[in-house]
């Protein structure tokens, strides 16, 4: 033991406080296990939450820093990431579709892509359960294309004039339009109290009415004993010297002394990079890292090509009104029958609450227009634009991975680093998107129409679940294949992606993780 | 709901207020206060804040007033992950005070290659006719961070300081509509 060094001791710890953590939390607290939950972030509560898109760039990642190699082509990692107690989730949006059947089964089914261990019928029972647990609001019967399930238990999100504007253009399209599921409150739920459509949601929702962690599983674990430390920076998992059990976790905290936290359960939640970048620094006890037999440590690594479209028009929009995620769905593309070059699905959503500045402001809609030119479009922007986003699959390829960079951390340890590309077929499904939009906007009766450059928002991958321990880091659990008492959660875990959003998965997942872990913890800490 | 009509803001809800020296006196004022009453610059020169003044005008006019420089130069002396600037989305590594250093130094040369004088002496027409080249795949005569980028980082930058504020988005006649407003010490 290095000398001045602190040894903790718990049933669980668990390393990030983002939407998978939370949820492992609640669950295993709630069974009576000591959970310490280490954050590498500061803490954070509902009224630490401002309403400023200036301020929420503290919710976001910037250090350590992770390199991408190919910045044309950016994961825009630390946009999508999130740093602090609740993680990304805290400045996630709130958009809760399920992923689809033919999602969780495309090798066998189409002979693309990869297969996931179970099917959506073995994840729906968690759908249902974490849609009940947080309020998810939707209408079931208006989506056709929405997998079997319990319907919502809130009643859907209210259109504003923009949403209406834009619905309109997907039907004379022969379109098909839902009101978009969110994990936002439409009427009072369980003690929080209904959205006010005020649109700060990136910046965080303080009234609770968005289900990010601090509202919902957070609250639950802490109450049932969990505790969160935060500043602690987690850079390996330990084990018994064979890399087949672990032991805890190595973690320094913000003065940079080291500690140890002795554990019978590990649970990786950071954010996917970061859990990769945790097992390629911890070693198997030889010359490899831990839990990495079958070199997929990384490997994988996935987007949504995402592109946005914007529509002026001579209506006044009102797009302040409502939530970032938007107020319209469509999933009419699910079939995965794009055609060659263009293998997979995509999604459209519409009438998304705008504000004037930041990455997905007004003033970013038009990168070109500056000077004397700007005020005008502004003020006019300001009242007239309104935009829609579709959302593409990407594909899983080996060779997108994180990786360990040359450069190091402040305590000696290596940083991340992104190597992607979007996927061929990523790029044909987003090709496809691009020109349809103009035409919805068109359809909707814009007056000038245009879209943005191809971005990536929802990363995944990377520790990639599976049948096969050669061709998979975890099973369907997020239990290593390697080592037993050694969880994963959140989307690094997807070895697809869909073209959906990706929390509400991620909670399933994590919430039939812990229900496993509780239910085998003889077998599993023995 | 916080409404968000001036009294809130005398009141001192402060959207915008940070930490500035004025005679050596630390005090939290606006950006816009801050230039006006000529607070102390914690990493740039006063050549490199009159520098970005005029890259933020040529961007989003009014930015000078806003305060950008001061605003920049706050932001640059906290940590990265206390940073409110848009360049950790773009994913510029920390200390971002080296971007913006690189990205003024390339904008000063392409300046002087394209006109013979500083962007600083450009007038706002050749200031506005100059930024748009960053736009373009490549760039002749461009030594520093990718164009696009630095196009992108600090027009960016102008923008916040213009729109993003309470004042700025009711100049836009959108209400602000509030939650809980920032406290005074980001």
């Amino acid at each position: 033991m290095v000398k001045g060094m602190a040894t903790q001791e718990t049933d669980v710890v668990i390393v990030g406080a983002g939407a998978a953590g939370s949820v492992f939390a609640a669950i295993l607290a709630e069974a009576g296990k000591d959970v310490l939950i280490l954050e590498t972030g500061p803490a954070r509560e509902l009224d630490d939450l401002y309403s400023s898109q200036l301020w929420a760039r503290k919710l976001k990642w910037a250090e350590p820093y992770v390199a991408e190699t190919n910045p044309a082509d950016s994961l825009g990692f630390n946009f999508n990431a999130g740093r602090g107690v609740g993680g990304a989730a805290v400045h996630h949006y709130g958009v809760w579709p399920r992923y689809h059947e033919n999602d969780f089964n495309m090798q066998t089914q189409f002979g693309q892509a990869l297969d996931w261990p179970i099917e959506y019928e073995d994840l729906r029972p968690w759908y249902d359960r974490v849609q009940a647990d947080v309020g998810v609001a939707g209408d079931a019967e208006a989506e056709i294309w929405r997998p079997p399930g319990e319907p919502y238990p809130l009643p859907p999100v209210p259109q504003f004039p923009h949403g209406r504007i834009l619905a309109g253009g997907f039907e004379k399209l022969g379109m098909n339009v839902a009101p978009v599921p969110v994990a936002i409150l439409t009427r009072p739920y369980k003690g929080r109290p209904a959205c006010i459509w005020d649109g700060w949601c990136d910046a965080g929702c303080p009234t609770g009415a968005l289900a990010n962690p601090l509202v919902e599983f957070l609250p639950r674990a802490r109450q049932a004993g969990a505790q969160i430390q935060v500043d602690s920076h987690v850079t390996r998992v330990l084990t018994d010297g064979k890399g087949q059990r672990a032991s805890g976790i190595e973690y320094y905290d913000a003065n940079g002394k080291r500690h140890e936290v002795r554990a019978k359960i590990v649970v990786l939640t950071a954010f996917n990079v970061e859990n990769a970048r945790i097992l390629l620094n911890s070693s198997n006890g030889g010359d490899g890292s831990l839990a990495n037999s079958s070199g997929l440590v990384g490997a994988y690594l996935m987007s949504h090509p995402t592109v946005i479209h914007s529509g002026l028009f001579e209506e006044d929009t009102q797009n302040h009104l409502g939530i970032t995620g938007g107020q319209i769905i469509n999933q009419d593309h699910f079939k995965k029958n794009e055609g060659k070059g263009a293998f997979g699905s995509r999604q459209w959503i519409g009438g998304l609450a705008l504000k004037p500045n930041d990455l997905l402001g007004i003033g970013m809609s038009r990168i070109d227009i500056i000077g004397k030119d700007l005020r005008p479009f502004m003020q006019r922007a300001a009242k007239k634009i309104a935009q829609i986003v579709a959302i593409t699959e990407d594909h899983p390829l080996r060779e997108n991975r994180i990786e360990l960079a040359d450069q190091k951390d402040a305590f000696g340890f290596p940083l991340a680093r992104i190597r992607y590309q979007t996927s061929p077929d990523g790029m044909g499904l987003w090709q496809k998107a691009a020109p349809e939009g103009l035409e919805i906007m068109k359809a909707a009766g814009a007056v000038e129409a245009w879209h943005g450059p191809k971005v990536a928002q929802h990363i995944l991958g990377g520790t990639i679940m599976g049948s096969d321990p050669a061709a998979s880091v975890t099973n369907s659990y997020g239990q290593a294949h390697d080592v037993d008492n050694l969880f994963i959660g959140g989307g690094g875990l997807f070895p697809t992606s869909s073209a959906v959003n990706s929390t509400f998965t991620i909670h399933a997942v994590a919430m039939r993780s812990a229900d496993y872990l509780v239910k085998n913890w003889s077998g599993i800490t023995a | 709901m916080v409404s968000t009509n001036r009294r809130n803001l005398l009141r001192g809800a402060g959207l915008g207020l940070f930490s500035f020296t004025v005679a050596g006196v630390a005090t939290w004022l606006t950006p816009r206060e801050a230039r006006a009453r000529g607070a102390e610059l914690q990493i740039l020169t006063a050549d490199e804040a009159r520098l970005l003044e005029a890259i933020g005008e040529a961007f989003a006019p009014g930015a000078t007033d806003a305060g950008i420089a001061w605003f920049i130069d706050q932001q640059l002396s906290v940590p990265a992950n206390d940073s409110l600037l848009m360049a950790r989305y773009f994913n510029v590594p920390p200390p971002f005070a080296d971007f913006y250093r690189a990205s003024m130094n390339a904008l000063n040369g392409l300046s002087s290659a394209r006109f013979d004088k500083p962007f600083t002496e450009l007038m706002a027409a050749e200031a506005e006719g100059l930024l748009p080249a960053l736009l373009g795949a490549e760039v002749e005569g461009w030594q520093g961070p990718p164009a696009l980028l630095v196009y992108l980082v600090l027009r960016n930058d102008a923008v916040d300081v213009v729109y993003g504020t309470v004042e700025g988005i009711e100049a836009l006649d959108i209400p602000y509509m509030a939650h809980i407003l920032p406290p005074s010490k980001w």
